[in-house]
C-alpha cells in the first residue's frame, strides 16, 4: 500500500495527516520546515510545487466528478465564493481532495480542523495565527498573536486580519504583474477551510458557536473570503431551531468496487500479481466495509500470506500459479473476514505475525471453531488481574449468589450448589438471559469487589500450593497482606485503564458504585494466565 | 456530463499577452455573475424604487427620524432569505448618503452579542471607533452605560442620530434584557435621537420582549415575504444578464443574453424553478441555486445552459439518508433490516445485543452467506452511528459499552426501503425481508 511509501509532508501537522492518505503518493518531496524564516504570504498556499489537472485527476480515483465540482464552485481567479459543504463518509478522500484542489490553484487558504482545535478559543486562535503569519516558538512562549475567547471578539480580529490579509495580497498582485516569478499566491482571495465539523457539535458551546460559524461569512460580509466546512456527516444532522444561512452541499460517496480496485492497484510492485491478489479478497471483503483505511490494513497481512509460495515476487502469474495461489489463500480468507478490523498491538517483523498466526491456528484448532484465544497483548501485575477477575465476577453474577460461591471451604463444592440454586432459574432463563443483554453488566459497591477479590485470591493460594508445593507459587506467596497492600490504586489505575469505569452512586446507599467493562473472552483470557478456573464462579442461568 | 467541465485554469492562461480567447471571456463573464450573487445589495436594487416596497416604508422611517430629530423603533420580520438584512443595508447606505456627518450606525448581531455585557462593550467599541475616541477594554458594564447614555445626549445636542442594527434580535430577548431595556429608555428622553432597527426571523419577536421594554417600543412592524413568480422572473432575469455597457465584447453579450432568454421562456426552465419554490421560495435558496448553476457554466462555449440549470437543482436538493444508505456496505444494511424487523415487533428498546439475536435467527432460517463474528458487526454498528443512521436513545450511560446501550434508526421503513432498491447489489434475502415488513 502507498500508506507507508508516501513520503510525509511536514509543513503542518495537520496537513501531513492529510496527505499521507493512500491516495497522494505523487506528492512532492519531504520539506524541512524552516524555523528561522519569517512566514510571508506564500505559507499559505499549500506550500509545494502546484500540480497540474491531470495530476490531480489521476491522483484520486474515482473522485473525478467531486473534484470538477470543487473546481467550478471554487471558480475562476478573484471570484466570491458563498460558502461550500463538503460531506461524505469516513475515508472518502474529502480532506485530501479539498487541500489538494488548493495546492492545484495555488491560492491562500486556511486550515484548521476541529480535531485539533478541540475548543472554540483553539479554533479561533488557530485561524488567527495562520492569517497573522504567527508562528508559536520558545520566543514568544509558544503564546497565540491574539488572545480570543469569545465569537465577537473573533469577529472583529478576524474581519481585521482578513483585510490586512486581502491588502496584502493585492499588493503582491500589482508587484508580481511586474516580476513574474516573484509572488507564488495566486488571486486576493482567502479561503478558511474547517474540518471535521460534525466534531463541533459535541462541544459545550456547540449551540451558539456552530450557528455563528455557519453564519460567519454573512456576519463577516468580507467578498474576499470563501469557506469551506468538511464534515463527515450530512447537512440534515445539522439543524438547529435558530436556522441558519445553507451552505452549498458539496457529497463525497463511498468508493465503489472499481474505485477500490483503481486505489489499490496504485504504486503497486507488481501490478498483476496484486490485481489477481485483489481478484480474490476485494468482492469478500467489500461485503464488510468499503472503507479504504480498514481495507488496507486488512489487506497487507492477507498479501504476504498469499506471496508465501512464491520465491520471486516480480514475476507475472500465469493461470496454473493463479490457482496455486489461490488454493494457498483460500484457507485464510474466512477466518480474516472475521478479524478485518484487527490491528496488531505491536508492529513485529513478518516472521513473527506468521507464528502467530500459526499458533492462533493450532488454538483455534483445539477449540474446535470457538473464536481464537489470543494471549494477553499487555502485562499486568498478578494482583490487578485478580482484581479485574473479581470485578468481572461482581458484575456477571447477582449478589445474592455470593455466599454460596464464596464460602471458606473455596470453590472445591460449590459445582453442587450451583446446581441446586440454578433449578429454579431455569424457568425464567430467557428472561434473564434478555436483561443480561439489555442492561449489560450489572453494577457494584466496591465492598463486594474486595470481598471478591479476597476470596478467589485465597482461593488462588491454596489450589496452588495444593498442586506445586515444589514450586515457590506464584506472586501470591506473599498471601493476603502483600496483595491487599495497593489494591485501591490498582483498582484506580484499572478504572483509567477503562477495565472498570466508575458509576454514579447508588441512591440508597450513598456509596459509589463500579463496573466491570471487559467481555467474557477477555475475563477468561486473563482467568487463563493466571491459571484461575473462573468459569467455575460464573454463573450461569 | 463529465465532458462539459474543462479545465478551469489551464497553464496557457499564464500568458497575458494572449489576445482575449473564448475562455477568457466566459472566465469574466463568471466573474462577474459570481460578484453579483455574492453581492446582496446588488441582487435585490431592482426592489428598491417601487412606492410600496418595504424599502421604501423603511426608509421614509429612517429618514423620517433623522430630519424629524425624533426617536424611533422598528421590527423587520420575515424567514430566513428574504432579504431583510440587504434591504436594511441598501436603506442605510442610501441615507448615509443623504445625510452625511449626522448619523452614526452601530450594528449588533444577537449571535455574538447576546450577553448584555458583551453587547455594551461592543456599543461603546464601535462609538469610539465613530467618533476617534480612546476605548477602553477594562471599563465595566456600568461605565459602558453610562457612556452611551451620555454620548446619546451629546449627539441629540449635536443633532446627530444614531442608528442602532440589532440583528438576531430575538436572541437580544433572551435574559434580563437590560441592553433593550437602557436602550428604548434612554431614547424616552428628549434630547436623545436614536434609531433601533430589530431584525429577526421569528414572528413573534415583540411578543418576547418584558412588559417594560414592551411599553417603550414603539409597535412598528415590517414583514419580509419570499418573492413572487414575477418577482422571480424579474430577478433571474436582473442577475445573469450581462450588461451591455461593460469591458466585455458586444457581440458576446448579446450571445449570451439571447441563449439566456431563451431558457428563461423554456418551459423545462419552468419547470426546475417550481420544483425550486416549492421546497423552499425564499431569495437565499435561490441565490444559492444559481450560484450552483453558474459554477456548472461550461467556459469553452462560454454560455449557460438549461443543463447546467438542471445539475445545479440535482446538487442542491439532497436526499442525505438515501446517499448515506447507498454508501452502507451490505453488513450495515443487513443489521439495518435486522432493527427494523425489532421495531416492527414493538420491542420498545432494544440494543446491539438484541440485533445481533435477529441478525442470527435470520441466518439461521435463511442461510445467508453473510454472516460475520460478532466484532465485525460491532465495527460495522459503530459505522452505522457514525454515519447517523441509528443513534443512541438517551444520551445518559455514557460509561456502559456500546454494545448495552439502548439504539434506534433515524430513518423511516420508507427511506429504508427506497435505499434498499436503489443499492446497485442489494442481497435478495434483505429485499424480500423489507418487503415482508411493509
Amino acid at each position: 500500500m502507498g500508506k507507508e511509501e508516501s513520503p510525509q509532508v511536514i509543513r503542518r501537522t495537520t496537513r501531513s495527516s492529510a496527505t499521507s492518505t493512500p491516495n497522494s503518493h505523487n506528492l512532492a518531496e519531504p520539506t524541512i520546515p524552516s524555523n528561522l524564516q519569517a512566514m510571508t504570504l506564500d505559507d499559505l498556499t499549500f506550500g509545494d510545487e502546484p500540480i497540474s489537472f491531470e495530476d490531480l485527476i489521476s491522483s484520486f480515483p474515482g473522485r473525478r466528478i467531486q473534484v470538477h465540482e470543487l473546481i467550478g464552485l471554487m471558480g475562476p481567479l478573484n471570484s466570491p465564493m458563498i460558502p461550500l459543504f463538503v460531506y461524505g463518509g469516513a475515508s472518502t478522500g474529502k480532506t485530501s481532495v479539498v487541500l489538494q484542489v488548493f495546492r492545484h490553484l495555488n491560492r491562500p487558504f486556511v486550515y484548521s480542523s476541529c480535531r485539533t482545535c478541540y475548543s472554540p478559543r483553539i479554533l479561533f486562535e488557530s485561524i488567527l495565527n495562520q492569517l497573522l503569519l504567527h508562528r508559536k516558538d520558545a520566543g514568544n512562549g509558544y503564546s497565540s498573536a491574539k488572545r480570543c475567547e469569545k465569537p465577537s471578539d473573533f469577529v472583529n480580529l478576524l474581519r481585521e486580519a482578513l483585510l490586512t490579509v486581502v491588502s496584502n495580497l493585492k499588493g503582491d498582485l500589482g508587484k508580481s504583474s511586474l516580476k513574474k516569478k516573484g509572488g507564488r499566491v495566486k488571486g486576493k482571495m482567502v479561503y478558511l477551510v474547517i474540518d471535521n465539523l460534525e466534531l463541533l457539535r459535541q462541544w459545550d458551546k456547540s449551540a451558539t458557536v456552530l450557528p455563528f460559524l455557519f453564519k460567519l461569512y454573512d456576519i463577516l460580509n468580507v467578498p474576499e473570503v470563501g469557506f469551506v466546512f468538511i464534515s463527515s456527516t450530512s447537512p440534515d444532522t445539522y439543524y438547529l431551531d435558530t436556522g441558519y444561512v445553507e451552505p452549498i452541499p458539496v457529497y463525497f460517496p463511498d468508493y465503489t468496487e472499481d474505485h477500490l480496485r483503481e486505489i489499490f492497484m496504485r504504486n503497486q510492485a507488481n501490478p498483476k500479481l496484486y490485481s489477481s491478489f485483489l481478484d480474490l479478497v476485494l468482492r469478500p471483503l467489500s461485503r464488510i466495509t468499503r472503507r479504504v483505511d480498514e481495507l488496507s490494513a486488512a489487506f497487507s497481512p492477507l498479501f504476504k500470506k498469499y506471496c508465501e509460495p512464491l520465491s520471486d515476487m516480480r514475476v507475472a502469474p500465469s493461470e496454473e500459479m493463479k490457482r496455486r495461489l489461490f488454493s494457498h489463500l483460500q484457507p485464510h480468507i474466512m477466518p480474516s473476514l472475521n478479524e478485518v478490523f484487527r490491528v496488531s498491538s505491536k508492529p513485529s517483523s513478518e516472521g513473527k505475525v506468521n507464528k502467530e498466526k500459526a499458533k492462533r491456528k493450532g488454538i483455534a484448532q483445539r477449540f474446535g471453531g470457538s473464536p481464537p484465544f489470543d494471549e494477553l497483548e499487555f502485562h499486568m501485575s498478578t494482583s490487578a488481574k485478580y482484581l479485574l477477575i473479581s470485578a468481572f465476577l461482581a458484575s456477571r453474577n447477582p449478589a445474592t449468589l455470593d455466599a454460596s460461591m464464596f464460602d471458606s471451604t473455596g470453590g472445591s463444592d460449590n459445582r453442587k450448589r450451583k446446581r441446586k440454586s440454578s433449578e429454579k432459574a431455569i424457568d425464567n432463563k430467557e428472561m434473564a438471559e434478555q436483561e443480561l443483554f439489555m442492561k449489560g453488566p450489572g453494577t457494584f459497591p466496591m465492598e463486594r469487589l474486595l470481598a471478591i477479590f479476597q476470596c478467589i485470591t485465597s482461593v488462588a493460594e491454596y489450589s496452588l500450593e495444593e498442586e506445586d508445593k515444589a514450586t515457590n507459587g506464584l506472586g501470591v506467596e506473599s498471601g493476603d497482606s502483600g496483595l491487599m497492600s495497593d489494591v485501591l490504586l490498582q483498582l484506580s489505575s484499572l478504572c483509567n485503564a477503562n477495565f472498570i469505569s466508575k458509576g454514579g452512586s447508588c441512591p440508597l446507599e450513598g456509596s459509589t458504585r463500579y463496573r466491570s467493562t471487559v467481555s467474557e473472552d477477555m475475563a477468561l483470557k486473563v482467568a487463563r494466565s493466571l491459571k484461575f478456573p473462573l468459569s467455575k464462579y460464573l454463573y450461569r442461568n | 456530463m463529465l465532458k462539459s467541465f474543462p479545465a478551469v485554469s489551464s497553464p496557457t492562461q499564464q500568458n497575458p499577452k494572449q489576445t482575449m480567447g473564448r475562455e477568457d471571456l466566459a472566465r469574466e463573464a463568471l466573474i462577474l455573475l459570481r460578484n453579483r450573487l455574492c453581492n446582496p445589495r446588488f441582487v435585490f436594487s431592482p426592489f428598491a424604487h417601487s412606492p410600496d416596497s418595504n424599502y421604501s416604508k423603511l426608509k421614509f422611517i429612517v429618514s423620517s427620524s433623522v430630519t424629524e430629530a425624533s426617536n424611533n423603533s422598528v421590527l423587520l420580520l420575515g424567514p430566513r432569505g428574504c432579504s431583510k438584512n440587504a434591504v436594511l443595508e441598501l436603506v442605510i447606505e442610501e441615507v448615509l448618503k443623504e445625510y452625511p456627518d449626522t448619523i452614526s450606525v452601530i450594528k449588533l448581531n444577537g449571535l455574538l452579542h447576546s450577553d448584555d455585557n458583551c453587547a455594551l462593550k461592543e456599543i461603546a467599541r464601535q462609538l469610539c471607533m465613530e467618533h476617534q475616541l480612546l476605548f477602553s477594554k477594562m471599563a465595566s458594564f456600568d461605565d459602558n452605560t453610562q457612556f452611551m447614555i451620555s454620548m446619546l445626549k451629546e449627539s441629540g445636542l449635536a443633532h446627530k442620530t444614531v442608528i442602532f442594527l440589532l440583528d438576531e434580535f430575538d436572541l437580544f430577548a433572551q435574559g434580563k434584557q437590560r441592553l433593550l431595556y437602557s436602550l428604548l429608555d434612554a431614547m424616552q428622553s428628549l434630547t436623545s435621537q436614536a434609531v433601533v432597527i430589530g431584525v429577526s426571523s421569528r414572528l413573534d419577536a415583540d411578543q418576547l420582549l418584558e412588559k417594560r421594554v414592551r411599553s417603550r417600543f414603539s409597535h412598528r412592524k415590517l414583514l419580509f415575504l419570499p418573492p413572487s413568480k414575477e418577482d422571480l422572473q424579474r430577478l433571474l432575469k436582473h442577475i445573469l444578464e450581462l450588461p451591455t455597457e461593460s469591458s466585455l465584447p458586444h457581440d458576446y453579450v448579446s450571445e449570451f443574453n439571447s441563449s439566456l432568454l431563451n431558457i428563461l421562456a423554456d418551459e423545462r426552465f419552468k419547470q426546475l424553478i417550481d420544483t425550486l419554490t416549492t421546497s423552499d421560495s425564499t431569495c437565499s435558496h435561490l441565490l444559492k441555486f444559481l450560484f450552483s448553476a453558474v459554477s456548472h457554466m461550461n467556459v469553452e462555449t462560454g454560455l449557460l445552459s438549461i443543463d447546467n440549470f438542471k445539475a445545479a437543482l440535482a446538487s442542491i436538493q439532497r436526499q442525505p439518508k438515501l446517499e448515506c444508505l447507498n454508501d452502507c456496505s451490505i453488513l450495515e444494511l443487513y443489521i439495518l433490516v435486522c432493527m427494523r424487523r425489532l421495531e416492527v415487533k414493538e420491542q420498545d428498546s432494544y440494543n446491539f445485543n438484541s440485533v445481533m439475536k435477529e441478525y442470527k435467527s435470520i441466518h439461521d432460517s435463511f442461510q445467508t452467506s453473510d454472516y460475520y463474528s460478532l466484532n465485525v458487526c460491532l465495527r460495522a454498528f459503530e459505522h452505522l452511528l457514525a454515519r447517523e443512521l441509528i443513534s443512541f436513545m438517551d444520551h445518559r450511560g455514557h460509561n456502559q459499552s456500546i454494545e448495552f446501550r439502548p439504539v434506534k434508526l433515524l430513518i423511516s421503513y420508507h427511506e429504508l426501503y427506497q435505499g434498499l432498491k436503489s443499492y446497485r447489489s442489494c442481497p435478495a434475502i434483505l429485499q424480500k425481508l423489507i418487503d415482508r415488513e411493509g
